[in-house]
């Protein structure tokens, strides 16, 4: 009988041996940092597989899952990881949701998530959380998730204001409610003690990763490509050892090279804000457009506002976790009005000394798609230039690398010529 | 003129001569996007709450440059109308997190993209829950609130709570009278059609309520006692999120189908639910716009799906037509889900994706009469 998981399994396999072959290897700190945290990522999740661990699906910092002693599977991680193995790895799972209806248009991350479950790809939920945003898509998706597992499931309700009256009060309720509901369902009382060695853990990561974006701001930049990718990082494995030891290799590798005066690439050009996450499936992009001169110092997934969570008592703690879920790039903008997201673009062009925005549309996220108009407008206000053009993060048979490598070439080249 | 043509003359434009008229007597016009606005609130206020439609565009080269060519075809025709001032007849604006397409939608009049004649213009945008629990309910009651004064500090008016009380009152009467309407589709010849009814319920949201009250009144005596036709192919129910063409419904009606009830925003799930006249006005109000049967919106799938397999019973239902406008992802998985739930059921199920102006008609005939014909198959072989 075919292993479901087989796709995961030849993407452990690799990163066992990627981790042999780079161990020891001071200039490829970044790139061990990276394959030593997906593979106990992968490693925990196989183990709970077979020992009958509940998993728990959810969008958010694990740190309260971990503290129950379950595991967590943030599904985006699982469903994006094995395209740096197989650009086509996802399509099965894409076209099975198709055939079971669900609409072309849907994000693809949703589509694959339910055409993997539909196949069985997907380790099954004991519970699943959910969350109202940032975007129609994870909302609906989910409730498909919860319809087809049958999964005890816990929305996550956000308000659109949180600077209205009542609003972080409705939003601690929220979590509250998540430990309860964590609680009921496991059959085991929350350790507080337990959730402060976690969450000053993740601290710790954050911390580092924090430092690293600091340093990225650095012109030239100091460190290639392999520095990004904060966001799988925290949504991992953030309040696990390997989570802090990964960052701080990140870390350690920015600096020493910082003291090496080594950069990125040999002649910067033309500093990129890539203002969503890098485009999965083509994972050289960062080298290619390297060679033309061009660095991203910062894309959507490694921009956050991260604050270390208080564990000075336990009502600090669930409140800085609570702040801590409205933070993680891309729920940050997507939660409310979209000047927020115009906003961040703004800052980052200006902290990340940008000379450029490059938006990568996923075809799936339209909670931006409204918003490309009013962000034209506000880029052209400050006089800094952008390409927009289209794909889909996780299905390159829509969106083939030659298509858009082409815009990105002619853009660059118009960037550097003047 | 009978009061189903005087109620089926609204939907076919924007504005309207009984908007007109209390626009003439200094009256203010509030537009909302969606179900969720409580329109007793602006009713109280002593304004016409006015549901906002895009009827009569032809195009979206304006709107255009504030979307995407992914986002929903309703709302670039919406913002499209916007920029060409066809909204002119409004005095404010109220929206909420609908969808991610309506949300964006309000950014682009927030962020001041749309020039208005009257200064300052007012816009409100709601934080709506999208849970059902008390807590939600609590959380809605504080935002009605919010809403109320933000009325009251915009155009110095009161909103007293037998104003509240008063509104309640009159719009639970136009629930009531719809309510009635959709009792007589039950019949095995039932008086109106769907395309009537749709009418009708456009209507409602575009007019004062007393005025449409009196009309639906009429319109009760006038077909209450009478049948309609019977030789249809098949009962339907349409089901979906912004559908305000009745040319859509009847097109359908037209190869034999008669749909005898529905699951849309311009339909049960606008006044289905009552506000409870007995209790303190704002937090029934809250109670009612929570825990209404909801849209997908909302994280209640569960509670849709029970909704639709009663009103199949109810209504005799022998099929359903599930209706999604092109790019709408919460009708997306929705629609996914109810057409499993449907096979499960026994129901027959089509879900037609559709743009907001009527094109591929004929590609819609197809469908339909193929729908339509294995239903016919099905029954015969009974």
């Amino acid at each position: 009988m075919a292993d479901k998981y087989e796709i995961h399994r030849q993407l452990l396999e690799t990163y066992r041996e990627n981790r042999a072959q780079l161990t020891g290897d001071e200039r490829q700190k970044a790139r061990l940092a990276q394959v030593k945290m997906h593979q106990a990522w992968l490693e925990r999740i196989f183990g709970s597989v077979e020992d009958g661990k509940p998993i728990v699906y959810s969008p958010i910092y694990p740190e309260l899952i971990y503290a129950f002693d379950l595991q967590p599977l943030f599904l985006e991680a699982w469903e994006l990881l094995p395209l740096r193995q197989d650009m086509y790895a996802l399509c099965e799972s894409i076209d099975a949701a198709h055939e079971a209806g669900i609409p072309a248009e849907l994000c693809s991350f949703g589509k694959s998530l339910i055409g993997s479950l539909l196949q069985g790809k997907l380790p099954p939920p004991a519970m699943i959380v959910a969350p109202t945003f940032p975007c129609d898509n994870l909302k609906t998706s989910y409730q498909v998730l919860r319809h087809l597992t049958a999964a005890p499931t816990y929305f996550l309700d956000t308000p659109y204001w949180m600077d209205a009256d009542g609003a972080p009060d409705y939003w601690l309720g929220q979590f509250t409610g998540l430990i309860s509901f964590l609680e009921e369902h496991s059959g085991k009382k929350l350790d507080y003690d337990r959730l402060k060695e976690v969450v000053e853990e993740s601290n710790r990561m954050i911390y580092y990763w924090r430092k690293v974006m600091e340093l990225r701001k650095l012109k030239p930049l100091p460190q290639g490509g392999r520095g990004l990718g904060g966001i799988l990082t925290g949504q991992t494995v953030a309040g696990l050892p390997v989570g802090t030891e990964a960052m701080k290799m990140l870390l350690d590798d920015i600096e020493e090279r910082i003291e090496r005066k080594e950069t990125a690439i040999a002649n910067e050009r033309v500093r990129v804000i890539w203002f969503h996450i890098r485009i999965p499936y083509d994972r050289e992009i960062w080298t290619w457009m390297g060679e033309m001169g061009a660095v991203v110092p910062v894309t959507f997934g490694e921009y956050s506002f991260f604050e270390p969570v208080d564990t000075s008592t336990r009502e600090s703690i669930i409140k800085g976790l609570a702040q801590r879920a409205l933070e993680v790039p891309m729920l940050r903008q997507g939660r409310g009005a979209v000047g927020l997201w115009i906003e961040d673009c703004l800052y980052a062009v200006k902290e990340w000394q940008g000379d450029c925005v490059i938006l990568a549309g996923h075809a799936g996220c339209k909670w931006i798609r409204g918003g490309y108009g009013l962000l034209q407008d506000a880029l052209r206000e400050h006089g800094i230039p952008l390409l927009m053009f289209d794909v889909d993060f996780l299905d390159p048979r829509v969106s083939p690398p030659e298509e858009y490598r082409g815009r990105i070439e002619d853009f660059l080249s118009t960037v550097m010529a003047h | 003129m009978t009061a189903l043509e005087q109620l089926a003359k609204p939907a076919e434009t924007l504005s309207n001569p009984a908007i007109e008229r209390w626009k003439e007597k200094g009256g203010k016009v509030i537009g909302y996007y969606c179900t969720y606005v409580p329109e007793e609130v602006i009713h109280a206020a002593g304004m016409l709450p006015y549901r906002m439609r895009a009827t009569g565009s032809t195009g979206t080269e304006l709107g255009d440059v504030y979307s995407s060519h992914l986002s929903c075809s309703f709302v670039r025709h919406s913002l499209d109308q916007a920029m060409r001032g066809e909204y002119n007849f409004l005095d404010g604006l109220v929206a909420l997190f609908s969808c991610d397409h309506i949300r964006r939608l309000f950014d682009v009049w927030r962020y001041g993209k749309i020039e208005f004649p009257y200064s300052p213009f007012y816009l409100q945008f709601l934080s709506v829950p999208f849970k059902t629990d008390d807590t939600a309910v609590e959380w809605m009651a504080n935002e009605i609130l919010r809403f109320k004064r933000s009325l009251e500090d915009h155009f110095q008016v009161t909103i007293t709570d037998d104003a509240l009380r008063q509104s309640i009152k009159t719009y639970n009467e136009r629930r009531n009278l719809l309510k009635r309407l959709y009792e007589l589709r039950k019949k095995e010849a039932p008086p109106i059609t769907g395309a009537e009814v749709l009418s009708a319920i456009i209507a409602s949201t575009a007019m004062p309520m007393d005025e449409f009250n009196q009309l639906m009144k009429q319109l009760l005596d006038e077909v209450g006692g009478q049948d309609g036709a019977s030789d249809y192919k098949a009962r339907l129910m349409l089901v979906g999120g912004e559908l305000e063409d009745p040319g859509y419904v009847k097109f359908i009606e037209d190869l034999g189908g008669l749909v005898v009830t529905d699951f849309q925003c311009f339909g049960v799930r606008d006044f289905w639910d009552l506000v409870d006249e007995s209790s303190e006005p704002i937090p029934a109000l809250a109670k009612r716009y929570v825990e209404r049967i909801s849209c997908p919106r909302m994280i209640d799938h569960p509670r849709r799906d029970s909704f639709i397999k009663d009103m199949v019973k109810e209504f005799k239902v022998d099929g359903i037509i599930v209706q999604r406008m092109k790019y709408c992802d919460c009708w997306g998985c929705e629609s996914a889900m109810i057409a499993w739930e449907a096979k499960k059921a026994g129901i027959p199920c089509m879900v037609l994706e559709r743009e907001y102006l009527m094109i591929a008609v004929g590609q819609l005939r197809t469908r339909a009469q193929a729908f339509l014909e294995t239903i016919e198959r099905s029954q015969s072989g009974r």
